[in-house]
């Protein structure tokens, strides 16, 4: 089971969680665009993350990671 | 508009033409050619530029040059007899009293003025003598140790 | 260990007799004939449009040769970050907007620097200053100005570490504790000034002599930010008057040298203020740290969660490695086996922020050993015991991150341990705090994007039996030369007067990336190393067939003699070996070439250095300050080379880190500095410095030359958090902002006394 970025050609084997850590760290123009277009404001998610623990900014964008970026292996 | 001015530096006289607000730093480095004397500031904080005027430590940044006029100037230059070093500088080199050697110059000079006026400075006098200069590097205890070793008698005057 | 002949030695260091006498060359004391002096103007303006220049007044002042201004440029951007194009956001002369006070927007070449100066006020500039933003957590607000198109809510680099399952692990905590903490900016305030000086030939080709950490990044980032190829620029770094951070990045003296030296085909010398120095070059990060820390009853510590907001400044310099370090390093020297870092670097219109001296650790360790000690006091236990239970250990892998070989930190413990308890109980208002910290030797991460390895060195021996050794590495004070010639004298087999260091100069040395990340002893010492080896190993080849030993014997050189190793005694002159070597190479002499690009060790760093501080402290609780008595270190750098340049950069290290804990900062009042001078920047002097003692623990780093690691920069990391908590231990105040000054000390005691 992997998770596979997509807009780059980023892998991750570990979880929806770390591809969101990733697409949001790289924030660059291909990334942001992804991330808006599902609905969220990359800004919005960045400060959510910065204003509490937990990680919640990331949660949310690994969920619909979790249906849109998993390929069985 | 320029002023003569007579100065001897490290034993040899100079006859020169200077600016009234150039300062003896400037001299020293551009005009007698002896760029051992450092410029960190030149606001007198930080003490890279100190030289010996008439035998006491000056911030040569901060000394008009046509105030040294008939002065004696010592730099850092003048320190070694020859080939042989002076018993301060022999113990910069041993105790690692240096490391970019920026502020060593202006070091030098103060603890070798130190030492004229006071030959037995206790380890409190030493700190006070090398308060007005900055190392970024050494964190001072070094320096503070070579120059005690001197004042044990451990380096004798080159002859 | 013991039967080197030269390493660990205490020996001068070998460019000691000139740096005594006053002969060491500077940049600043570089004078080159037809040479001319640059001035730079910059932006009094913390965010500002650049309507219009006009240079026309001084231009036709007597003496001025050249005014050059962002539109002379190729208007390109640069970074040290270059795979990230987005990251490389500085034009150093700015072409339509300048984004703090001190950005360079204009630059005069004239015959003196006196009418240099003259000319800079004679420069109009338009600006429209614009809304201004110097606080990051102002900076990513809605609706903040914008310093950068394109970058929303200003932030620049979003770094995110994580192992673990930090959340579950939280739930299984006995005990949380959240806090804030905010961590000062601090000035490199090294003694030589940035300078440079810049020769343009007519021959199309740039000579640059600079006070430079790596003359292998300005050469590259001059061949990007003037369209060059990198082989027609030489860079020459001879004594640099201290770095600490503050060099490695293209700066506007380099910059502004070589574009108006390419203008006039004349050399250009450029040497900063000590005012621009302070205002116009980078500096340390201010950060702004909330953690939270899980433990069990017993001290064991299950999971770190921090968060962090970096105050970047105007571009991004060496601020991305930084946000990334102090993330990895706030996981130091524990093992947590759960993690979570999220950092966050906002643009704001003050001076960029970048490496110093512990790029990002001070800062952590100063956060995260105030929060353990508070850990320890609130679960009843001894701050070293807390340590101990959770300090890294030899072979330990950070999950997914790093692979720590040599780790002495239980032993560091146990001798500041015994070191507490032989001051015994401490006078009234006097104590002891402590701090763990660990480093790295050098980072493994490649965001400059060599093509090179990171390390190469090429050693020559001569007819005479003289050894050259030619290394990229760059020696700005630290004495990594020395280092490198005893590398290479014991592992050939001469001694250290037989060794001739030529560094930093990218016109003969092979490329090397510099001194960043304490890398130099390890990296460029492994590749020194190699040099050497093979050179040694051509003068072996043909010892055994002169001497005609079996072959099952073993050679070796030690101490000029070429020997048996199992019977010392029957040898030949190491100097007869040389001459006939090379004889029978037709005359070649006899080179070794050597490099260092560490593979398969983690994505930080090939090896950790590890120690325990103790700070002591006497408060006056009438006034709140206090004085700094005693900094004892327990420290591991593996092998010690270079005893004397150990002790140097302890003790050096203490004056830098002590003034960060205890007096350095950067105050500003919207964008300006407002303490830019040596008089008004306080630093701490030789009477405010402490007593310094230094136990020293043996370990090996297999990765190391001889077995050698990282001592130059860990030890900037522990002593604001031990003097944090020597504070607390003296009179029950807790700080949780750098510096810790006297007002604050005393502020916190009247809030305790109204409790």
């Amino acid at each position: 089971m992997s998770y596979h970025c997509p807009v780059c050609k980023k892998i991750s084997n570990k979880s929806a969680l770390d591809l969101a850590r990733h697409m949001i760290g790289r924030g660059d123009k291909v990334h942001r665009d992804w991330i808006n277009s599902k609905g969220f404001k990359y800004s919005e998610l960045l400060a959510l993350q910065f204003s509490s623990f937990g990680g919640e900014g990331f949660k949310s964008l690994a969920e619909v990671l979790e249906k849109e970026a998993k390929v069985k292996d | 508009m320029k002023k003569e001015l007579k100065l001897k530096v490290n034993g040899q006289p100079y006859e020169l033409f200077v600016k009234p607000k150039t300062l003896l730093v400037e001299v020293l480095r551009d005009l007698v050619g002896l760029t051992g004397t450092k410029r960190g500031c030149s606001s007198s904080s930080c003490g890279a530029c100190t030289v010996m005027l008439n035998g006491m430590s000056v911030k040569s940044c901060s000394v008009l040059a046509l105030q040294a006029n008939g002065a004696e100037v010592v730099t850092v230059e003048g320190l070694a007899k020859g080939n042989e070093l002076s018993p301060l500088q022999r113990a910069f080199l041993d105790h690692g009293s240096y490391q970019c050697g920026f502020c060593t110059p202006g070091m030098l000079m103060s603890t070798t003025a130190l030492l004229t006026e006071n030959p037995k400075p206790t380890k409190l006098e030493i700190k006070e003598g090398i308060d007005g200069n900055i190392c970024r590097c050494t964190g001072y205890n070094s320096i503070v140790r070579a120059v005690t070793a001197v004042v044990k008698g451990e380096y004798k005057e080159a002859k | 260990m013991s039967d080197y002949s030269v390493i660990g030695k205490r020996v001068h260091n070998i460019d000691g007799t000139e740096k005594v006498t006053g002969s060491a060359k500077y940049t600043f004391d570089v004078v080159l004939p037809n040479m001319l002096y640059g001035k730079v103007l910059r932006s009094p303006h913390p965010h500002a449009k650049i309507l219009k220049i006009d240079t026309r007044r001084a231009k036709r002042l007597v003496g001025v040769k050249a005014v050059v201004t962002g539109k002379d440029t190729l208007g390109r951007k640069h970074g040290i970050w270059r795979r990230f194009p987005e990251l490389c956001d500085e034009e150093i002369l700015c072409r339509a907007k300048a984004r703090y006070i001190g950005d360079a927007v204009a630059a005069v070449a004239a015959i003196d620097e006196d009418t240099a100066e003259e000319a800079l006020d004679l420069i109009e500039v338009e600006y429209e200053p614009l809304p201004a933003v110097f606080d990051p957590m102002d900076a990513i607000k809605e609706g903040a100005p914008q310093i950068h198109e394109g970058v929303e809510l200003n932030i620049n680099v979003n770094r995110h570490i994580e192992w673990g399952d930090v959340d579950e692990a939280f739930e299984k905590c006995d005990y949380i504790r959240e806090d804030k903490f905010k961590c000062s900016s601090q000035a490199h305030v090294c003694m030589e000034t940035h300078d440079a000086v810049a020769s343009f030939g007519y021959n199309g080709k740039l000579e640059v002599w600079t006070s430079t950490q790596s003359s292998y990044y300005i050469q590259r980032l001059y061949a990007d930010m003037l369209d060059m190829n990198e082989s027609d620029i030489r860079v020459i770094n001879r004594h640099t008057g201290g770095g600490f951070g503050s060099k490695f990045e293209l700066d506007s003296a380099q910059f502004c040298a070589a574009i108006l030296s390419q203008k006039l085909c004349q050399p250009v010398k450029i040497v900063l203020t000590r005012e621009e120095e302070f205002t116009a070059t980078k500096r340390r990060t201010p950060m702004y740290y909330f953690l939270k820390l899980g433990a069990k009853k017993d001290g064991t510590m299950l999971a770190k969660e921090v968060r962090v907001i970096t105050e970047g400044g105007a571009y991004t310099a060496m601020g991305a490695t930084a946000l990334y370090l102090t993330g990895f390093f706030s996981s130091f020297p524990y093992k947590y086996p759960n993690y979570r870092y999220d950092g966050y670097r906002a643009y704001t219109n003050t001076a960029p922020t970048s490496a110093m001296r512990g790029f990002g650790a001070p800062q952590s360790t100063f956060v995260g050993e105030s929060q353990i000690d508070m850990m320890a006091e609130d679960l009843g236990i001894d701050p070293v015991e807390i340590r101990r239970k959770n300090g890294m250990t030899p072979d330990y892998e950070v999950p997914g991150q790093a692979f720590i070989q040599s780790c002495g930190l239980h032993q560091c413990l146990d001798k500041i341990d015994e070191h507490l308890k032989k001051r015994g109980k401490l006078p009234p208002n006097h104590g002891i705090g402590i701090a763990s910290y660990g480093f790295m030797s050098g980072g493994i991460f490649n965001w400059f994007n060599t093509p090179y390895a990171f390390s190469a060195a090429v050693v020559r021996i001569n007819i005479d039996g003289k050894v050259d050794v030619y290394t990229g590495a760059c020696d700005i004070g630290q004495g990594s030369n020395t280092t490198l010639a005893m590398i290479c004298a014991e592992e050939l087999g001469v001694r250290l007067e037989d060794i001739r260091v030529f560094s930093g100069d990218t016109g003969i040395c092979p490329p090397d990336l510099g001194a960043w990340g304490s890398r130099q002893t390890l990296m460029s010492g492994n590749a020194v190393k190699r040099a050497a080896a093979e050179c040694k190993q051509q003068l072996l080849e043909f010892a055994g067939a002169k001497m005609g030993v079996n072959i099952v014997y073993d050679l070796d050189i030690k101490d000029r003699w070429v020997h048996l190793v199992d019977r010392p005694e029957r040898g030949v002159s190491y100097f007869d070996i040389v001459k006939g070597a090379i004889r029978g190479k037709d005359g070649n002499a006899i080179m070794g070439r050597g490099y260092y690009t560490p593979h398969r060790k983690g994505m930080i760093s090939p090896a950790y250095s590890f120690g325990v501080q103790a700070a002591e402290v006497a408060v006056d609780v009438e006034t709140g300050r206090y004085k700094l008595l005693n900094v004892t270190t327990a420290h591991e750098s593996g092998t010690v080379i270079n005893p004397v340049g150990i002790e140097g950069q302890l003790e050096g290290a203490i004056m830098m880190a002590g003034g960060y804990g205890f007096c350095e900062d950067q105050p500003m009042d919207d964008g300006k500095i407002l303490n830019p001078s040596i008089a008004d920047y306080k630093l701490i002097r030789s009477l405010d410095m402490p007593e310094t003692e230094i136990l020293e623990i043996d370990t090996y780093e297999p990765e190391g030359p001889f077995g050698a690691k990282e001592a130059g920069e860990g030890l900037t990391n522990p002593t604001a958090g031990a003097i944090g908590n020597a504070i607390y231990k003296a009179v029950g105040v807790r700080i949780n902002d750098l510096p810790i000054t006297p007002e604050k000390v005393l502020k916190a005691l009247k809030e305790k006394e109204k409790q």
